[in-house]
């Protein structure tokens, strides 16, 4: 069971950097006393709401003050606050891991909650939506372009592409976003500035899904303009190495139809070191989701983070960074799976 | 080794793209030492961020070409400040300082405020009086403002000294004494009855520049106005270190302003050399790390090679942004933390290549030779091996650097970056948050990130040019 195995290690291998990702986090966290912070906060929370609740049967203000002391003085032992933080590195791990990270302080989810997870969670599915629709458009024209480009090296696209790759290298995904919107929504008005639908959302489901992609154009393209020139660039690049190996042309010696000779002589081979580009290209286009969320205000975890980095809440930010991580890693076990599944000498 | 050397920049510089980069990075490196040489270190505290230094500027206000391309002739920014007065009058209780300032005002619309600013003053004995008068060029004169210099306090001797720590700025614009002087004005002249309330409304700088056209409709006045501003002094030693008055504008120098009025062309200046600094200290140590351990993994191996690679291949698999902003957000915004955290996560791409390319130089007759004769490993590693892959090692530094400025300014962009000094992200930033391209201000976000794909860019032609010197098999590629 080769297959079964490579897999495993692929999986160990992740969960080796998920947890050592935390484990890092953790140890940041502790050793600059945010911990400290947090797990206060939760105590005080806790306290708060008893004392609300206890102020309408106990009537003595000194019993009261008493009570709430002794709670006070548990709760602080419970949460590990009287031992020093590098004793509770375990405890705030699995917390970090659980996102039992308590309630944010400002941030709320669409419907007012304020548990971490509860915010995170709902803007999962935003993210995953523009990162891989901007994916699946660079990745199908960026192969159809790099395998085009690839038989006609040296021409006019060529050589635009490869100006276009190197130019895309030092352009920061963020600035095409606000120049689109500078460009399509404020001066032509073809498109909305931002957000996710429009306010109020049409109610009609058909009309909100329009609603919906007509919001998403200038996102999904100012990732697409991001990414497309690597994708172009490797394809052609890998493509065309492919192209002059000795099979290829004893493929083509026995008079194959070139169809089936790109298909099954090239393709096939190229395929998995241009999926190994995409793997190496995914934490960009997290990167890139990050940045191109905020600008557009579309309400997924990039923005999330942009807005809870802006008014200092700290554990949304611990929870988001350790989403990402986990997104990341996530992703790239799908793609390794691919990965294995296109090219079988992985397997032994 | 020279000759070697020499070489390999003829190679370098056949290219245009080394031409081009080489040219962009000299400017950008002279506007840099500009910077550095001109602008005091605590630039970023003192004024740019200091809202009370921007006072006098137009906010929002584009650059002033755009009046070559519109046909309304926006009005310029106007400051006239002087330390000494035009006149001085002898009169029956002391000397009278007049300071007189002359504009030939034609734009098609009123100035945005006007403000009267008064630096230094020193008097003996009774408090100094300061007046604004101004007469338009359709010959009225209007007495505008009347200001008394605060009297002596209790226990307090002369000289009497005010607005030396801070000088002393008084907004015309909005000032309600101006506003029911103008009201008197306008029922004297035209006979329009307007309250003080309305005066104030429609701003005090409007009325001044324009004449009434019915009841609620003010036409641009164009011509020579000329200002007076009167100092009365009661003793002969009494004096005024500078008065400035200024004509506020709606666009303004090169750049134009943002919407605290900072001139963007100076924030933008600032710039150049942080975002040459981050770039190239960060990729410079980035790299020498990167490459060190890559060697001295390679050729040492065992152990320590096993720690750099599984450390280089953790390093490598964790999403760089989502941590970065973590750690700028939990230990703090400040320039040498994000050029650190930029190192920390940018060494191991070289490390693993740099490390494979010694493994083949390892098995190589030459370094056979020098073990033979008994050479330390330290002098093999820096005297044999590093040399064979110093070029490819440079052309990855100068690779890298676009990548560490993005990087910073998207940490900027954020809002992670170092609150003390201003970048080209942290004026995008700024001008995002603001709302600045939601309402349009094109100046306050085109410029800054075409700088920074310019620096960005002079890189990348650099790397691209020595491409052909570092991997020799393009050479004959034309």
């Amino acid at each position: 069971m080769g297959l079964a195995r490579t897999l495993f290690m692929r999986a160990l291998t992740l969960i080796t950097v998920l947890v050592l990702v935390i484990f890092f986090m953790v140890l940041v966290l502790g050793a600059t006393g945010t911990s400290d912070k947090i797990l206060q906060a939760m105590v005080n929370e806790e306290i708060m709401m008893l004392r609300q609740s206890l102020a309408k049967t106990i009537k003595d203000p000194q019993e009261l003050e008493r009570v709430i002391n002794i709670r006070k003085q548990e709760l602080t032992e419970f949460y590990g606050l009287t031992k020093p933080w590098y004793v509770r590195l375990p405890d705030m791990a699995w917390r970090v891991l659980t996102l039992e990270l308590g309630k944010a302080r400002t941030l709320k989810t669409f419907a007012g909650g304020n548990k971490v997870s509860d915010i995170v969670m709902e803007r999962l599915t935003n993210t995953i939506i523009l990162v891989t629709s901007a994916t699946v458009i660079s990745a199908i024209v960026g192969l159809v372009l790099g395998v085009r480009i690839a038989t006609r090296v040296g021409g006019i696209l060529d050589r635009l592409s490869s100006y276009f790759s190197a130019i895309s290298y030092a352009i920061p995904t963020w600035w095409i976003g606000i120049i689109l919107i500078l460009v399509f929504a404020f001066l032509l008005r073809l498109f909305p500035f931002g957000g996710l639908y429009s306010t109020p959302p049409p109610s009609d489901p058909y009309m909100k899904f329009l609603d919906i992609i007509w919001h998403a154009v200038l996102p999904v393209t100012t990732l697409v303009i991001a990414s497309i020139g690597v994708w172009i660039y490797t394809t052609r690049t890998i493509v065309l190495n492919t192209a002059q190996e000795d099979f290829v042309n004893a493929a083509r010696a026995r008079g194959l139809p070139e169809e089936l000779v790109r298909r099954r002589y090239i393709m096939r081979v190229a395929a998995p070191p241009i999926l190994t580009n995409v793997i190496l290209g995914l934490a960009t286009s997290i990167s890139g989701a990050i940045l191109t969320e905020t600008v557009f205000n579309w309400p997924g975890l990039g923005r999330l983070f942009y807005d809870a980095v802006l008014v200092m809440d700290e554990v949304v930010v611990i929870a988001l960074t350790y989403i990402f991580t986990l997104v990341y890693v996530v992703a790239r076990f799908l793609l390794e799976v691919l990965y294995v599944i296109l090219d079988p000498r992985v397997r032994y | 080794m020279s000759t070697r050397f020499k070489e390999a920049f003829q190679e370098f510089w056949r290219l245009n793209v080394s031409k081009i980069g080489v040219v962009f990075l000299t400017v950008l490196v002279i506007l840099s030492i500009y910077v550095v040489v001109s602008y005091p270190l605590d630039f970023g505290v003192r004024y740019w961020n200091n809202p009370l230094y921007w006072a006098d500027y137009p906010k929002s206000a584009p650059p002033s070409w755009v009046n070559y391309f519109s046909n309304e002739k926006i009005p310029e920014h106007y400051t006239f400040s002087s330390i000494k007065p035009s006149n001085t009058l002898l009169t029956e209780s002391g000397i009278r300082l007049i300071y007189l300032f002359k504009l030939d005002f034609q734009a098609d619309k009123t100035p945005t405020f006007l403000s009267l600013t008064v630096k230094n003053v020193t008097y003996y004995d009774k408090p100094v009086i300061i007046r604004l008068n101004v007469t338009r060029p359709d010959g009225k004169n209007i007495e505008l403002y009347r200001y008394t210099v605060p009297a002596p306090y209790v226990d307090e001797s002369p000289p009497y000294k005010r607005f030396y720590d801070q000088s002393k700025r008084i907004s015309l614009t909005g000032d309600l004494s101006v506003a029911s002087i103008l009201a008197r004005f306008l029922s004297r002249e035209y006979n329009v009855t307007i309250k003080p309330s309305e005066v104030n409304s429609i701003g005090q700088h409007k009325i001044i520049f324009s004449i009434p056209k019915g009841d609620t409709q003010f036409t641009v006045l164009k011509g020579d106005y000329t200002f007076y501003i009167i100092v009365d002094t009661y003793d002969s030693r009494d004096s005024v270190g500078e008065v400035k008055l200024v004509v506020g504008g709606d666009v303004y120098g090169f750049m134009g302003t943002d919407s605290l009025g900072r001139d963007l062309s100076v924030g933008l200046l600032f710039g150049f050399p942080i975002a040459l600094f981050i770039g190239i200290v960060t990729s410079t140590i980035t790299t020498l790390l990167g490459a060190g351990l890559g060697i001295m993994g390679g050729y040492i191996g065992g152990k320590l090679d096993e720690v750099i690679q599984r450390t280089a291949d953790f390093v490598n698999n964790i999403p760089l942004l989502p941590l970065l902003i973590f750690l700028a957000f939990i230990l703090g915004q400040n320039l040498w933390i994000i050029v650190f955290l930029l190192v920390v996560f940018g060494w191991p791409t070289l490390t693993i290549i740099v490390r494979s390319m010694v493994l083949q130089l390892k098995s190589g007759q030459f370094i056979e030779a020098a073990i033979a004769i008994g050479a330390p490993r330290w002098w093999i590693m820096f005297r044999h091996i590093f040399p064979q892959v110093a070029p490819f090692i440079f052309a990855q530094l100068i690779f890298f650097t676009p990548t560490f400025i993005l990087l910073e300014a998207a940490l900027s962009f954020l809002g992670l970056g170092d609150p003390t000094m201003p970048t080209w992200g942290q004026i995008l930033e700024y001008g995002f948050r603001s709302g600045g391209i939601y309402v349009g201000l094109w100046w306050w976000i085109i410029p800054p990130g075409l700088l920074i794909i310019w620096t960005a860019i002079t890189f990348v032609l650099i790397a691209l040019g020595m491409e052909p010197v570092v991997n020799p098999r393009l050479r004959r590629m034309k």
